[in-house]
Order: C-alpha cells, then structure tokens, then sequence
C-alpha cells in the first residue's frame, strides 16, 4: 500500500539457439524489465558484449516504415476505428507478406500520380497569375513578341511617365494612382526607356508567350485545371475506399511490426558472447517463479535463471505503484511530481485521502459540487484510451463528492443558504451590510482560519513522521539516526512555537495555557515549549548546521495552509456578489412593478446569474484543484518525498489489435 | 449624527481601505512574481507538451503572496 510493487532481480542466460524463444516468451507474458547491458570494463564481464539484432529485423523494419508512410498518408485515425475483434498473428503475418507489397505499390503509385496532378495545377495556376494583368489589353497577345526593332515592356507603376518620342504607351488604370502599362520602343532606346521606368518606380511584370486575346488563354486554362481537379478528387476517393476497406488491416499490421521489431531489436540490450547470451533485469516478486517456469518450458529447460542480490534498493529496481483502487488514481499526481524511489513510502494513499478533503474544505458548495460531479461523469468518455486523462476525471469525481459534502456541512448552494443551519462552521459573509437571500450572517472566519492552521499543523507533523520513517529505511551508518532525530527536532521545533504561542495568547479553538503558574517569571509552558525548541534545534543542527536558516519557513508553511480558508471565501464571496447584482439588483426591482421593460431586465438577469456562477465554478475547480496540490507539492512533499525512481517499464506491449499465439 | 456615530463609521471607512490594501498591493506583487514564471512556463510547454502540469503548479507559487494578503484583509473585516 505504502511500498511500491516488491521486484526481484534476475539473470537469465541461454545459448543463443534459444535466443528467440527467450524473447518471444519475455514479450508475450509483459513482465520483465530489462536493465540494458552496458559495455564496461569490469572483470566478470570481460569477454561480453552488446548483442546484434535478428536477422529478419531488416526486412521487418522497411516493411513497417511502410506501413508507417500509408497510415500517415491515408490519415488513418486510431480513434475512429471501429471497435474489431483481434487478428490472429500467424493470419496477419501471412496477409502482411502477400497483400502489403501490393497495396504499398498501388497507393505509392496512386500517391506518385496526385502530386504529379497537382503540379500540373500549380503551374496552370501560375500561368493564370501571369496572364491577370494582361486581360485589359483587348488584343491578341502574339503582337507583343517576335519584332526586330521594336521591344516591349510591362509592369505597374504610379502617373505618366515621360518616355521617350519614339514610343507607344498602353495603359490601364488598376487602383488609385495606379495603372498597368505596357509600352512599345524602338530596341536602341530600350534601356533608357527602362532606366525612365526605374525612376518612376515601375514594377516589371514578364509578357507571356501566348497566342489570341488573354482572357480566352486564362478561360482555356481554368477548364483545365477544373479537369485536373475532378480527377484528384476522384483520386482522393479510391484513397477513401482503399482506407475504409484496408485501415484495420494497416493499424493491426503496424501494431504486430512493431511487437516483432521490438522483439528482434532487443539482443542490443542483451551481454552476449560468441554462443550464448545473458540478460539482467527485473520481474515482480510475485510473478517471479511463474516466469521463470514459463521460459523453462519455452527452450526446453535449457535455460539458466539465478536470482541475483539487489545492491542499491533505493537506486537499482524500478517501481511500480501498487496501490487500492482508491488510491490509483492520485498516482497521476504523484507521477506529475515524480515516481517515488523503490525504498521510500509512496504517498499516494495519504494524497488521494487529504487531497479531495482540501478541495471540499475550498470549494464547499453543493451545487458547485454537483456541476462539477456532472462534469467529471460527462467526461468519461471522452478521455477513454488516456490513462492520464481518466485517473484525473476520478479524481475530480472524488473532490466534487466531497465538495458536496462539506457544501451540506456548511449549507451553502450557489452562495445561499440550504434550509439547514450550517453543521459547527459557517462561512457565510456579510458583505457590504446588505441582506441577500434567506442567508444567515454568523460568519466564523478567525475559526476558521484556526482550523486551517491545524490542518497545516497535522499535515506538516505527519510529513515529518514519513520523513523519519524514509530515512530509516533509505539511509545508512551514522546519517540514518543523525536524519531521524532531525525530522523529529523539526516536529518539536513546531509544536514548541506553538506551546509558546499558547502561553501568552488565547486563540479561538486551541488551548488556553495562558493561566498556567509561573516559573521564575516565566510562563511553565512557554518554558516547555522553550525546552521543546531548544532540543528540536540541537537536533536539527547535529544532522546539518546550515538547516537552522530554514527554520522561519515552520511558521510560513503554516500559515500557508490559511489559504484553505482565504481561496474558499473568495469563492464565496464571488458567489455572493453574483446573487446580489442578479436577483437583489436586477430581478428584483423587476418583479415588483412588473412591465414590458420587466421582462428584458429578467433576461439580463439571468444572463448575469449564469455567468457568474459558470466563472466562479471554472475559478472554484482552478483555485480548490491547484492549491491543495501545491499544499501537497510544496508544503508536505518537501519534507520527506525524494522521488527519482526508475519508471517499471516491463519488455512486451499491450496489444489492441493483434492476438500472441502459443 | 453624533460624533461616536460619525467615528464610528469612520473606523469601518478605515477598515475597508485597509483590507482593500492588503489585497491590492499583494495582489500585484503576486503578478509581478508570476510575470516572469508565467512567460518561462509557457515557453517551456511549447517546447514539451508533459510539462504543462508542473508549470501550471509554478506559475501559481506566488499566489501565496495574495492569499496571505486575502487572509489579512479577511482578519481585518471579520475580526
């Protein structure tokens, strides 16, 4: 519960005759996790060496970017396939090596002819830019080219300009101040002609070489590219039918490519020598003897399996979260963070406990918890397939409960009151002295904000606990205890601030200790708590001197939890300002003397009511989801959680499409 | 209005620009801390998409700032 899944470290050697079998079995059962084998230089590994891969893996490897390039290029989306049964692997295999060739060569052919069809299109298109200027010349335009003397020019440009007196202008206006030219000039004058246009800032445009007028060219050419358009179309439906009929096909093919590229990529992992082969790596303990059975009865009992001493527990096994059904899903948040280490206690217990606690202590609000209850389950489905997505969905299920909960306990809906009193506390405010609906005004927010300051007390007290308790399982020697005791003096440092406070100031919801009898002057419980501070900084500093300058933050992490309260009100405060802009200023005054204005005011009312409610619930799940998570990141995190735990990634694949046979 | 009335709701005055203080000020000290953060955590999500819980958990740290803010302003209403 509070460990990870417990791991065995095994070695597994055989001789290379049986490679196949080894891996083919490791894949299938998804148990093992593989330590790569690195080339090193120490003594009982001298004579190894890193493995090659099999020999089909080759062949595999182009036929699987193959099928890689047809999924990309037929858009297939894994999403949207219809739910199949599986594909037997021997059936696929064979379909693999009779059809794919095939297919691959039609749809590269088909593909090969597309882009060919739309570089055709491209370049009539680019025929059609160049001739546009022209369509106001309304004459042929093989008139403009093939003289001896006489050169052409055309572009755009600004005003008249003065050309030389043995020229033609032709222009036409464009926008503003500015026309298409072309003009006609004896070829011994052309570049002073261009060098006059230069100056008149012209831009050059090339004249085509076509025949007849330019808006037949532009016509005749339209009709081509709408020709080449309906045969890509027609092209892009083969590809519809071909994706319709084959991308089950393509998908499940992909997925066994990949399972047989990873299996016969995997002997780069492996210590090999010149007739056998050695893997190290990792199973759960619980499954340790049913693998180890599985692979005998795979080569024939001609493998050698020895269980090794693990040397490093903190560093060397990978972790697995095992935790109740409960406590999986804060598994992502832990994640989020990072995997504990294999030692160290994994906290997602105590999160998926506290956690949704916060956010109802925040959030409390039994319609707020409702929406959101609505939302977590309308969300199920579209988050299926992530892992990620569907633990955060039960999460939010989990938090919105409880912030129904805490809603009925403080009887609030949408920032009124329920027809109940609320249960001990009330957080309902007074704001600006003006009665809204049916609310009563016994605010306790100093209780609160008390009872907010304990929950930081117990949270960071048991933080410290789990502190203690990782150390004496993660260190060694001297360090162990020296660590122990200063997680403890951390706990008596805080507890003796509080004490000492307790002595001189009576709070609300805490012990009064100011009456106790004083000693020597000085309050016998402020002398406690003295002592308290006192041993928790010796033992602090016998751990490491330089801690002793963290020692302010005891009081700012406390405090920090005040923003239980402080977020919450604001909620609720929100709230409370929407209700009366809504009904106290709008739908009321409305009601009373009701016209046809009446109705329209209703309207903005409702409107206004909505919006604020929609913005304070999205604000709600922001400000109650993100600030526990911070408490639990920040605050009760940091004090024991050191995290950097190998991520248990068992050799094999979770296979969708695609059935293993024996 | 006699003078206690009028010291009275002069007190209240008081509070309210207080409280409104403790909120505004922190509030602003808030974003100026969150300023950068924020711009360093979107950049770092555009880059890799995984990061955008961690930075979300960043670009909201300062907001402590604010929040001991609201808790004054509210110790100073209610109390």
């Amino acid at each position: 519960m509070f460990q990870p899944r417990q791991m065995t470290k095994l070695l597994i050697a055989a001789s290379k005759d049986h490679i196949e079998e080894v891996i083919g079995e490791l894949y299938k059962r998804r148990l093992f996790h593989i330590e790569d084998y690195v080339r090193n230089e120490q003594e009982e590994w001298s004579g190894y060496s890193i493995g090659t891969s099999l020999t089909q893996a080759d062949q595999i490897s182009s036929e699987l970017v193959k099928i890689r390039s047809i999924i990309n290029n037929l858009e297939i989306n894994e999403e949207q396939l219809p739910k199949a049964d599986y594909t037997k692997q021997s059936e696929l295999s064979k379909k693999i090596a009779s059809d794919l060739p095939d297919i691959a060569a039609r749809i590269e052919a088909i593909l090969l002819k597309r882009s060919g069809l739309e570089a055709e299109q491209k370049d009539l298109e680019q025929k059609i830019e160049t001739l546009n200027p022209f369509l106001a010349f309304q004459h042929p335009l093989e008139i403009l080219s093939g003289y001896e003397t006489i050169s052409f020019l055309a572009g755009y440009g600004k005003g008249t300009p003065v050309l030389p007196s043995e020229s033609e202008l032709f222009t036409s206006p464009v926008r503003r101040g500015e026309a298409f030219n072309i003009v006609a000039v004896r070829s011994g004058q052309l570049a002073e002609c261009e060098r006059i246009l230069l100056d008149a800032q012209f831009q050059k445009v090339v004249i085509p070489q076509e025949k007849g007028l330019a808006s037949a060219a532009v016509e005749r050419y339209q009709q081509q590219i709408t020709g080449l358009q309906s045969e890509i179309k027609a092209i892009d439906q083969e590809f519809e039918t071909i994706k319709k009929q084959q991308q089950l096909f393509f998908v499940s093919s992909e997925e066994l490519l990949t399972a047989e590229i990873e299996q016969a990529a995997a002997p780069l992992r492996f210590a090999t020598t010149e007739h056998a082969f050695v893997i190290e790596g990792f199973v759960p303990t619980n499954e340790a003897v049913s693998l180890v059975t599985s692979l005998q009865k795979a080569t024939g009992d001609k493998i050698e399996i020895q269980e090794l001493e693990i040397l490093d527990l903190n560093e060397e096994p990978p972790v697995e979260f095992q935790n109740s059904r409960y406590a999986q899903p804060t598994e992502a948040l832990i994640d989020l963070y990072v995997r504990p280490k294999y030692t160290e206690i994994d906290p997602s217990l105590f999160m998926a406990i506290l956690y949704p606690l916060m956010f109802g202590f925040i959030l409390g609000d039994v319609a707020y918890g409702t929406i959101l209850l609505v939302v977590s389950l309308a969300a199920r489905g579209f988050v299926k397939g992530s892992e990620m997505g569907t633990k955060l969905i039960q999460i939010l299920r989990n938090c919105s409960v409880s912030a129904i909960l805490f809603g009925i306990a403080y009887s609030e809906f949408l920032g009124t009151s329920l027809p109940w009193h609320p249960i001990w506390l009330s957080r309902h405010i007074n704001m600006g002295g003006s009665a809204s609906h049916g609310v009563e005004y016994v605010s306790h927010v100093p209780e609160l904000l008390i009872l907010s300051i304990w929950v930081g007390l117990f949270h960071i007290t048991l933080a410290r606990i789990l502190g203690a308790k990782n150390a004496s399982v993660m260190e060694h020697g001297e360090h162990r205890s020296k660590l122990m005791f200063a997680h403890i003096g951390w706990i008596l440092v805080m507890w003796g601030i509080i004490i000492a406070i307790w002595s001189y100031f009576p709070l609300l919801l805490m012990p009064d200790l100011t009456g106790l009898p004083l000693i020597a002057g000085i309050s016998s419980s402020a002398l406690f708590g003295g002592i308290l501070i006192l041993i928790g900084i010796v033992f602090i500093a016998r751990d490491n001197v330089l801690e002793l300058m963290e020692l302010p933050t005891i009081i700012s992490n406390v405090l920090s939890y005040t923003r239980l309260v402080a977020v919450g009100l604001s909620s609720v405060a929100i709230a409370l300002v929407t209700n009366y802009i809504a009904i106290t200023m709008i739908i009321d005054p409305a009601l009373k003397n009701f016209t046809a204005i009446s109705i329209i005011l209703l309207i903005a009312g409702i409107i206004v009511f909505l919006l604020g409610h929609t913005l304070n619930t999205a604000l709600g799940l922001l400000g109650g989801g993100l600030h526990p998570l911070r408490l639990h990141y920040v605050e009760f995190f940091t004090k024991f959680y050191r995290g950097g735990g190998k991520i248990y990634n068992p050799f094999g694949m979770i296979r969708k499409y695609t059935e293993a046979e024996k | 209005m006699t003078e206690v009335e009028v010291a009275e709701i002069t007190a209240m005055g008081m509070k309210s620009i207080g409280a409104a203080l403790a909120v505004g000020l922190t509030g602003i000290a808030s974003g100026i801390g969150e300023m950068s953060i924020g711009a360093a955590a979107v950049g770092a999500v555009a880059e890799k998409k995984d990061m955008f819980g961690l930075a979300l958990i960043f670009t909201v740290l300062p907001e402590t700032i604010v929040i001991f803010g609201l808790v004054v302003a509210l110790l100073i209403l209610f109390s």
